[in-house]
C-alpha cells in the first residue's frame, strides 16, 4: 500500500531542498545582473521574522503570513538595491554582506519582538496548518491509508512542490523574454548594454528586488517548516551556502543553480560523513570551481547540447573559430 | 574613565588597522579584496594559542610561528585561489572575491575541527600586568598592542617608500603590465604582497588573542569583517586611510560599549560602511574614479 | 541638420582630450571623423551617446540638446553606437544579440512576460523578424544560432553594426568598423554601410582605413590633438596640407589595418 512506501524523514528532507531551490533561484536571479549578494540570508531571515511575527503575535492566517513577508523583503531589497546600484563588484558584496550583519545584530538585540539570540519557537507549523484544513473539509489522512505523520509530510512536500514549480516557470518565461534578454545583457557588458538602450538602473535594481523578495518567501516557508527560527539560522555560513548552490550547480542557466541546490542538499543525506565536512568541502569547492569552472556544473553549451538531443529541434550550423582579439 | 576608554579604544583601533592594512597591501596590488584574511589572521591567533598554551613556550616564540604560518597559508592562498585567476580569458572579476571566499570559509571549518568551536583562552603571564596612573589603570598589553600596531605602520610604510621590493610593489600597484615591461618580477611581487599582509595579519590574531584572552574560529570573520569596513571607509587600498579608518573604528566601538548599548558593537562598522558607501562610494580618503577614455 | 556639435571640449583630469570642437552631421549623410590615433575620435563618440558629459559646449539631436540624459535614453532618441573594440554580448547567440538592441523598441514588462499575453507573443513574434531582417541586411543570416564569441572578426563587426540597427536609429554611430577586416571583408563593409544609407539612417564614421573612407563618405572632418583642423569633400580633404603633415608623421600606425 501507499502506506508502507512514504518515509516522512525523505519527504522532509526534500521538502528542505525544496526550500534551498527557491533560494537557489533567489541568488541566481541576483546574479544573473552581474551584481554578487552576500546578503541573502539576511533577506532570508527578514522573510522568516515577518511572517513568524505576524502569525505569533497578530494571529494571522500562514498563508496571510507569507506573502507579507515576501512583499516586505522584496521592499527591503529595492531599498537596499537603489543605493547598492552605485557599487560595483567588490563593493557590493561587502555592503551586502554589511547589511546581513546588520540585521543578524538587530535580531539578536531586538529582544522584545525577536526573543533574542534565543529565537521565535511555536510558529505555526506549515504541516499542521494543512493538516487541519483538510480535516476541516473532510478529509482523513486514513482515506488514503497514510497515518497522520505521513500525512502531513506528504502534503508539505506536495505544496512545496507546488510552489518551487510556479517560482521556477516564473523565471523560466521571464528568462525567455525581453526582461532575460535585458539581464544577461547586462551581467556579459554593462556599459555596452546602456549604449544599446537598456536602462540599467531599472534591471538592476528589478533584479535585487527580485532577488531579495524570493529569498525572503523562501525563509517565511523555512520559518514555518522548521517552526523555530534563531538568527544563527541566517549567519554568513547561509549567505555562503546559498550562493554555492548556484556557483557550482552553475549561475548561467537557472537550471544550473537549480542543480547545485539539489546536489549539495541531498549529498550529506547519502554520505553521512560528509556533514561534518560540509562547509570545508563548500570551500574547497568555491576554489576549484573559480579555478576549473567558473560558469558552474551546468552551463549554457550543456544546455545547448542537451536540447539538441531533445526531438524535433532543427539542427544548427556552427562554424568560425574564437579569433577574437583584445586592442 | 574617559580615558581609559580612550587607551581601550586605541588598542582596538591600533589591531583594526594591522588586519586592515593586510586587505589594503593585497587590493593595492591585485585589486582584489581577500576575503580570506579574516581566517589567516584566526590562524594566528590559534598558533599563539598552541605555542604558549599547549607546548608552554615563550610569547616570542608565537609571534614566529604565527607569522610563518599564516605566511605560509598567504602563499598557498596566492598559488590556489588568486593565481589561476589571473590573466585567464574571460574571468570575472568576481572570481577572485567568490575564491577568497571559498578559503575563508575552508579555513574556519579546518579551525573548526582541530580546536573545536568554543573559546580558547590566551594565557600570558602578560595578560595582568599593569598599572595604575592616577585614576586610570593600563595595562602592559595595551602598551605592546600599541607599540607593535605603530612599530609595523612606520615599518609599512619605510619599507613602502624606501626599499627596492616596496618600490617594486608600489609600481606593480599602479599598473601590473607596465611594472613587468619595467623589468619587476610581478609574479614574485605578488606572492610577497600576500606573505606579508597575511603575516600581519598572523600578528594581529596573536595581538587580538592576548587583548581579549579568547581565540575561537568564528573570530576571523568578525574581524575580518570590520577590517572589511575599515578598507572601505579608508578608500580600498589606500594604506593612510586604513590607519585613519581603523582607529576611528576602534574608538567609536569603545564609547559604544561604554556609554550606548554593547548589543549593536558589531552593527557600528557595517552601518558606517553602508552610510559612506551610499555618501561617498569611493571611501573617505579614496579618490573618484574618472570615466575611461576610449 | 541631425546632429550638431558645438564648441565641445573634454578635459580628463588634466589632459585636453577635445577643444572647441564644433561640426555637423547632415540628415542622410555619410560623415567621416578622421584623425590620428589619440586625436579624440572615440571620446567624441562617447560624449554624443552620454558614456561622459562634455566639460562644456552642446551636442543636439535633431534640434534638442542632449544634456542630463543617460546612454539609454540617447538609444532610444535615435542614436546608437558600435564600438572600437569589440563589445559583443559574447556568450548570446548572434540572433539574441540583435534581439537586445532591440530592446528599447519594446513594451512588455515583467507580468506580460511571465503570463505570454497577446500583446508579449506578438512582440515576441516582431522581435524576431526584425531581427532576422536585419541579418539579413548584414549578411549574418546563416549564423543567428551561432554563439556571438565563435564569429569570426570580420563577423563579429558586422554584428555590431547589427545590434545597433536593431535599435532602429535615426543616426548610427560607427566606430573604426574596419579594424582588422581583410580586403573582401572591406568591401563587404563598404556596401553594408551605402544600404545603411539607403534605409534612411545618417552615419557618422570613425575609420582609419583611408581608401573606404575616401570612397564611402560624402564628407569628412579630421580632427588632430582634440581640434578640428579641416572639413570638406574626400577629394579637398586628400589635398588639405594640414591634414597630410597630421598624417605623416604616423603613417606607420595605418598599416596596422
Amino acid at each position: 500500500m501507499l502506506g508502507e512506501l512514504i518515509n516522512p524523514y525523505y519527504l522532509q528532507v526534500s521538502s528542505f531542498i525544496l526550500i534551498n531551490i527557491i533560494l537557489a533561484v533567489s541568488i541566481y536571479i541576483t546574479l544573473g545582473t552581474g551584481q554578487l549578494s552576500l546578503g541573502h540570508a539576511g533577506f532570508m531571515s527578514i522573510g522568516a521574522y515577518t511572517t513568524a511575527i505576524l502569525t505569533l503575535n497578530y494571529n494571522m492566517p500562514l498563508v496571510l503570513g507569507v506573502i507579507i513577508a515576501a512583499i516586505v523583503t522584496g521592499i527591503v531589497g529595492t531599498l537596499i538595491g537603489i543605493p547598492a546600484l552605485r557599487l560595483q563588484g567588490v563593493y557590493l558584496a561587502i555592503a551586502t554582506l554589511g547589511f546581513g550583519e546588520v540585521v543578524r545584530v538587530l535580531f539578536i538585540n531586538w529582544d522584545g519582538l525577536t526573543n533574542g539570540a534565543i529565537g521565535l519557537s511555536g510558529i505555526p507549523h506549515l504541516g499542521r496548518e494543512i493538516f487541519n484544513l483538510s480535516k476541516s473539509m473532510g478529509i482523513e489522512p486514513d482515506m488514503f491509508g497514510l497515518k497522520n505523520n505521513q500525512f502531513i509530510s506528504l502534503a508539505v512536500f506536495f505544496v512545496l512542490l507546488i510552489i518551487t514549480i510556479s517560482v521556477i516557470w516564473f523565471f523560466v518565461r521571464q528568462n525567455n523574454s525581453r526582461i532575460g534578454r535585458a539581464f544577461s545583457a547586462i551581467k556579459m557588458d554593462e556599459e555596452a548594454s546602456e549604449a544599446m538602450g537598456i536602462n540599467i538602473t531599472y534591471y538592476k535594481v528589478l533584479a535585487f528586488g527580485q532577488g531579495a523578495m524570493l529569498a525572503g518567501f523562501a525563509g517565511a516557508l523555512y520559518a514555518h517548516l522548521m517552526a523555530y527560527i534563531s538568527p544563527s539560522d541566517f549567519d554568513y555560513h547561509r549567505a555562503v551556502e546559498i550562493l554555492i548552490f548556484s556557483i557550482f550547480g552553475g549561475s548561467e542557466v537557472i537550471w544550473g543553480s537549480i542543480f547545485g541546490a539539489v546536489f549539495l542538499s541531498a549529498m550529506p543525506e547519502f554520505l553521512r560523513f560528509i556533514n561534518e565536512y560540509r562547509f570545508m568541502i563548500y570551500g574547497a569547492l568555491l576554489v576549484l570551481m573559480m579555478a576549473f569552472r567558473p560558469q558552474g556544473i551546468i552551463d549554457v553549451n550543456m544546455m545547448n547540447r542537451f536540447k539538441r538531443l531533445m526531438p524535433k529541434k532543427r539542427g544548427e550550423k556552427k562554424h568560425g573559430t574564437g579569433n577574437k582579439e583584445d586592442q | 574613565m574617559l580615558i581609559e576608554q580612550l587607551i581601550n579604544g586605541l588598542t582596538l583601533g591600533s589591531i583594526y588597522v594591522i588586519v586592515a592594512l593586510g586587505y589594503t597591501l593585497v587590493f593595492g596590488v591585485l585589486n582584489v579584496v581577500n576575503m580570506g584574511h579574516g581566517e589567516i589572521f584566526m590562524f594566528g591567533a590559534f598558533m599563539g594559542v598552541v605555542v604558549t598554551n599547549i607546548l608552554g613556550w615563550p610569547l616570542y616564540i608565537a609571534f614566529v610561528v604565527a607569522i610563518v604560518v599564516t605566511g605560509i597559508l598567504g602563499y598557498f592562498l596566492e598559488t590556489f585561489a588568486l593565481r589561476p585567476l589571473r590573466g585567464k580569458e574571460g574571468v570575472s572579476h568576481l572570481a577572485p572575491l567568490i575564491s577568497t571566499i571559498g578559503v575563508s570559509i575552508f579555513l574556519e571549518n579546518v579551525a573548526h575541527h582541530f580546536f573545536g568551536s568554543g573559546n580558547q583562552p590566551f594565557r600570558t603571564s602578560l595578560s595582568e600586568l599593569k598599572f595604575v596612573l592616577g585614576s586610570t589603570t593600563v595595562y602592559y598589553v595595551q602598551i605592546i598592542i600599541f607599540v607593535i600596531a605603530i612599530l609595523l605602520m612606520f615599518g609599512l610604510t619605510f619599507w613602502l617608500s624606501k626599499t627596492k621590493a616596496g618600490k617594486a610593489l608600489r609600481a606593480s600597484a599602479e599598473n601590473l603590465a607596465v611594472a613587468s615591461l619595467l623589468g619587476v618580477n610581478t609574479k614574485r611581487t605578488i606572492t610577497q604582497t600576500v606573505i606579508i599582509a597575511s603575516a600581519m595579519g598572523g600578528i594581529a590574531g596573536i595581538l587580538v588573542g592576548i587583548a581579549f584572552n579568547s581565540v575561537n574560529p568564528q573570530m576571523g570573520l568578525s574581524f575580518g569583517l570590520k577590517g572589511l569596513a575599515i578598507i572601505i571607509l579608508g578608500g580600498l587600498g589606500n594604506v593612510r586611510g586604513a590607519m585613519v579608518g581603523g582607529l576611528i573604528l576602534g574608538m567609536a566601538e569603545t564609547f559604544i560599549v561604554a556609554y550606548g548599548d554593547s548589543g549593536y558593537r558589531d552593527a557600528v562598522a557595517f552601518i558606517a560602511i553602508i552610510v559612506i558607501l551610499i555618501v561617498r562610494p569611493q571611501g573617505i580618503f579614496g579618490t573618484a574614479t574618472t570615466g575611461r577614455k576610449g | 541638420m541631425v546632429l550638431e556639435i558645438k564648441k565641445i571640449s573634454k578635459n580628463f583630469g588634466g589632459i585636453q582630450a577635445l577643444t572647441d570642437v564644433s561640426f555637423s552631421v547632415e540628415e542622410g549623410e555619410i560623415l567621416g571623423l578622421i584623425g590620428p590615433n589619440g586625436a579624440g575620435k572615440t571620446t567624441m563618440f562617447n560624449m554624443i551617446t552620454a558614456m561622459y558629459p562634455p566639460s562644456s559646449g552642446v551636442i543636439s539631436f535633431v534640434g534638442n540638446p542632449l544634456s542630463n540624459l543617460k546612454p539609454h535614453q540617447i538609444t532610444e532618441k535615435g542614436i546608437c553606437r558600435t564600438f572600437q573594440n569589440i563589445r559583443l554580448f559574447s556568450d548570446l547567440t548572434v540572433r539574441e544579440n540583435v534581439m537586445v538592441g532591440n530592446h528599447c523598441r519594446l513594451k512588455t514588462n515583467v507580468m506580460q512576460s511571465v503570463l505570454r499575453t497577446k500583446a508579449q507573443k506578438a512582440e515576441e513574434a516582431r522581435v524576431l523578424a526584425t531581427s532576422d531582417e536585419i541579418l539579413e541586411v548584414v549578411g549574418l543570416a546563416n549564423d543567428k544560432e551561432t554563439i556571438a564569441k565563435n564569429l569570426s572578426y570580420g563577423a563579429q563587426r558586422r554584428l555590431e553594426i547589427a545590434r545597433a540597427l536593431a535599435s532602429r536609429p535615426k543616426l548610427i554611430l560607427l566606430d573604426e568598423p574596419a579594424a582588422g577586416m581583410n580586403e573582401k571583408e572591406t568591401n563587404d563593409l563598404f556596401n553594408l554601410i551605402k544600404k545603411i544609407q539607403t534605409l534612411n539612417i545618417t552615419v557618422l564614421l570613425i575609420e582609419h582605413d583611408m581608401p573606404l573612407v575616401m570612397r564611402v563618405c560624402s564628407r569628412i572632418i579630421v580632427l588632430n590633438f582634440g581640434k578640428k583642423i579641416a572639413e570638406g569633400t574626400p577629394s579637398s580633404i586628400q589635398n588639405n596640407k594640414e591634414v597630410i603633415e597630421a598624417y605623416l608623421g604616423v603613417e606607420e600606425e595605418d598599416e596596422l589595418a
